[in-house]
């Protein structure tokens, strides 16, 4: 059980100056196509870009095999 | 690779009650990172357990990782006796979690979540806020450049709401 006290209290650890490093770096553009999508729509983005890891991924074993 | 679809469908179809958090559901709010595996928090009372047990049966759950031919049995017992599974299945990767770190059980954390439709099925899903919450709760080195993004997402979507 989460007390809101605790939730309160976690609320923020001291990682803030590592996050807003990678922050400055985030590709808003990206962030911004994403969110003209609904839910369902990024899932299957989501979805997709597994197929495609699983495809090249296939595809490099197989040319490693046949160096 | 994990079939995301297959296994939201299956769960949602068993009657599960869960809740979809890690890196699905930042996909769910328009995270552009990957993820390989998918993490539920699932609701710990009796029944639920019977439906989780029984939707998740023909797609031999396996402890991934481990090494095959252990004692494993997917039954009531061995999830009413655990809390937190990673499991292998035939749909890929599933986590299946009774808590988190911070956020707590499924009744914990059913105020800060929505329900979401997805493959003609009605889920639920951490909210935004919540998952960046816990997140920073659980302080992982290897969530740092997803939460710097989870939180500029936040700021893209708070500012477009400000803006009316």
């Amino acid at each position: 059980m989460v007390k809101s006290s605790q939730r309160q209290e976690l609320q923020r650890p001291p990682l803030d100056p590592v996050i807003e490093a990678y922050k400055r770096d985030v590709d808003v553009s990206l962030l911004l196509e994403n969110l003209r999508m609904t839910v369902e729509e990024r899932l299957i983005a989501l979805a997709s870009l597994g197929e495609l890891i699983d495809e090249m991924q296939r595809g490099v074993r197989l040319a490693r095999a046949g160096r | 690779m994990t079939n995301f679809r297959r296994l939201i469908e299956i769960l949602t179809d068993g009657g599960v009650e869960f809740i979809v958090v890690g890196g699905v559901a930042a996909a769910a709010h328009g995270a552009v990172r990957a993820t390989l595996d998918l993490d539920v928090v699932y609701r710990r009372t009796r029944d639920n357990l019977q439906r989780l047990v029984s939707s998740l049966t023909e797609l031999r759950p396996y402890p991934r990782g481990a090494p095959p031919g252990l004692p494993f049995v997917w039954d009531e017992r061995t999830v009413q006796n655990g809390l937190n599974f990673t499991l292998k299945t035939e749909l890929g990767s599933l986590d299946l979690l009774g808590e988190i770190t911070a956020g707590g059980s499924y009744d914990d954390l059913l105020d800060h979540s929505d329900e979401i439709q997805v493959f003609g099925r009605r889920c639920r899903c951490i909210r935004l806020d919540e998952l960046i919450r816990v997140k920073r709760a659980a302080g992982r080195p290897k969530d740092y450049e997803a939460i710097a993004e989870l939180e500029r997402m936040l700021e893209l979507i708070e500012s477009k709401r400000d803006d009316g």
